[in-house]
């Protein structure tokens, strides 16, 4: 049987296009360049594994379904390795579309289908918002302790440990108010709202 | 030849033999690299995921600093700061209004005017392969190597500017200087799972996978890289990529500039190579080069 949730149907004269114009807007890519050529999904590292290909991403837009698109799994799957725009002949740039989407998902509190990879980015910058810079060691003990994961990777850190790869000294970065003031409307949490 | 030098968080931590190794080739070729001071973190994944602004004046920052010293090029050996420098830098120059916000962030002009390069590029563009080949004092011979240049250092083109990313060959052109030969193998600009090694471990075993099998196919002894993302998760997921496989691959990842070091005839304890994973000592002593 075929999954309603890949097949809805577009009903073409009743399409929502303010979100095909914040995309203009906000990333600097116009979606009706798109020549649906199919390119960025045949490159795709992950498109394996996605719920949405970049090619049906577009279409997304082009429809209006934000609420698809604020949701699907992909955007925390993607690894941003660019071969989509790098390869598309109408220059629509994929990746800023998918951080424009993930950064607004995250803003409106919408929960990630992916808890660990947002949990990975949020420890990063707490790191980088106290100290400047990130303390690899610090921070992979504690999304271990968070994700409830205590022995993950303990033979790859013991390892790496006594290669002298994690160090437990982090220096700071010495102007520190400097860094604090680029953080100073960047939410701490999901669904936080900007200052 | 003065230029500003980024190492990032990673080479000051878990990639320092990519920073020793670095800095000790650059000065051997003349150049002086002299660290953006006081630098904070590119954001990485993390900031540009979920922070576009954030990225963009995270990076600016740093640009800003070397302005201030003086100095009209940028050098960052990791990938993923090379894209995040590289990226804010065109933003700053073609996005109008984001470059205001962020200079009222940074509380000074917006930095345009260094240019970034990586450390592939940078050698390429100011060097060439004959000052290189000029150098080597112990020629890497009958070494069979492959080139990895991941997704970062080409991708995308609009922003990097350097070399094709579908086959590149800067990498590989290098090696050939020190004497090595490199192999055609089909996964040289594919990614490697990029910054999930611990949060999507499967997607980092699933890409890294195919890269090995694709190195091993076409005989190469060693992969070479030049991003810490890649070194790592090539070099500490391959006992799980070879356990779940069920293949030995033994294939140790190595810095460009450790084997550069190596045919500029320093030590391998100056280059810092007894700190990779799999180790690449057994194929160095085969090949007469330690």
């Amino acid at each position: 049987m075929l999954s309603t949730e890949f097949h809805k149907t577009i009903k073409l004269d009743n399409i929502d296009d303010s979100l095909k114009r914040e995309i203009l807007e906000e990333c600097d890519v116009d979606i009706e360049q798109c020549i649906e050529c199919g390119k960025c999904s045949g490159g795709c590292s992950n498109a394996h594994i996605f719920d949405y290909t970049p090619r049906k991403i577009v279409q997304l837009i082009k429809m209006g379904d934000e609420e698809t698109l604020l949701s699907m799994d992909c955007l925390w799957t993607c690894v941003s390795c660019h071969l989509c725009v790098d390869r598309c002949p109408a220059h629509i740039n994929i990746p800023r579309i998918m951080d424009y989407l993930r950064e607004k998902a995250y803003k409106r509190g919408i929960e990630p289908t992916r808890d660990k990879v947002e949990l990975f980015n949020e420890l990063m910058l707490d790191s980088v918002r106290k100290i400047g810079r990130v303390a690899e060691m610090t921070m992979m003990m504690k999304f271990n302790f968070k994700t409830g994961q205590y022995f993950k990777d303990a033979d790859i850190g013991r390892q790496m440990f006594f290669k002298g790869k994690l160090s437990p000294f982090s220096p700071k970065v010495k102007h520190l108010k400097q860094v604090h003031r680029l953080f100073e409307d960047v939410p701490h949490k999901r669904g936080e709202v900007e200052k | 030849m003065n230029v500003a030098y980024f190492p990032g968080c990673s080479l000051h931590g878990l990639a320092r033999e990519y920073d020793i190794s670095t800095r000790l080739v650059y000065n051997h070729l003349g150049i002086n690299l002299k660290e953006i001071l006081d630098w904070n973190c590119c954001g990485a994944t993390a900031a540009h995921s979920l922070n576009h602004e954030l990225s963009v004046s995270l990076s600016a920052r740093n640009l800003a600093i070397a302005r201030d010293m003086q100095l009209s090029q940028v050098m960052a050996p990791c990938a993923g700061c090379y894209s995040r420098l590289k990226t804010a830098s065109y933003e700053l120059r073609n996005n109008k209004s984001l470059a205001g916000k962020v200079e009222n962030l940074i509380e000074a002009p917006a930095p345009v005017e260094p240019e970034v390069s990586n450390p592939v590029q940078y050698l390429i563009e100011a060097k060439g392969t004959e000052a290189i080949a000029a150098k080597v004092v112990k020629p890497l011979k009958n070494m069979k190597l492959a080139a990895y240049y991941g997704c970062l250092l080409t991708r995308p083109r609009h922003i990097t500017e350097f070399d094709d990313p579908e086959q590149p060959m800067s990498m590989d052109l290098i090696l050939r200087a020190l004497g090595a030969e490199t192999v055609d193998w089909s996964h040289k600009a594919e990614c490697c799972g990029g910054g999930y090694a611990a949060s999507e471990t499967a997607v980092v075993v699933d890409l890294g996978s195919q890269v090995l099998e694709s190195a091993r196919r076409e005989g190469a002894e060693a992969i070479v890289v030049a991003c810490p993302m890649c070194q790592t998760n090539l070099d500490t997921r391959q006992q799980t990529i070879e356990a779940e496989l069920g293949v030995k691959y033994n294939l140790p990842i190595i810095y460009f500039t450790q084997l550069m070091g190596l045919a500029f005839g320093y030590k391998a304890s100056q280059l810092g190579l007894k700190r990779l994973l799999v180790s690449p000592f057994p194929l160095l002593k085969s090949k007469g080069l330690i």
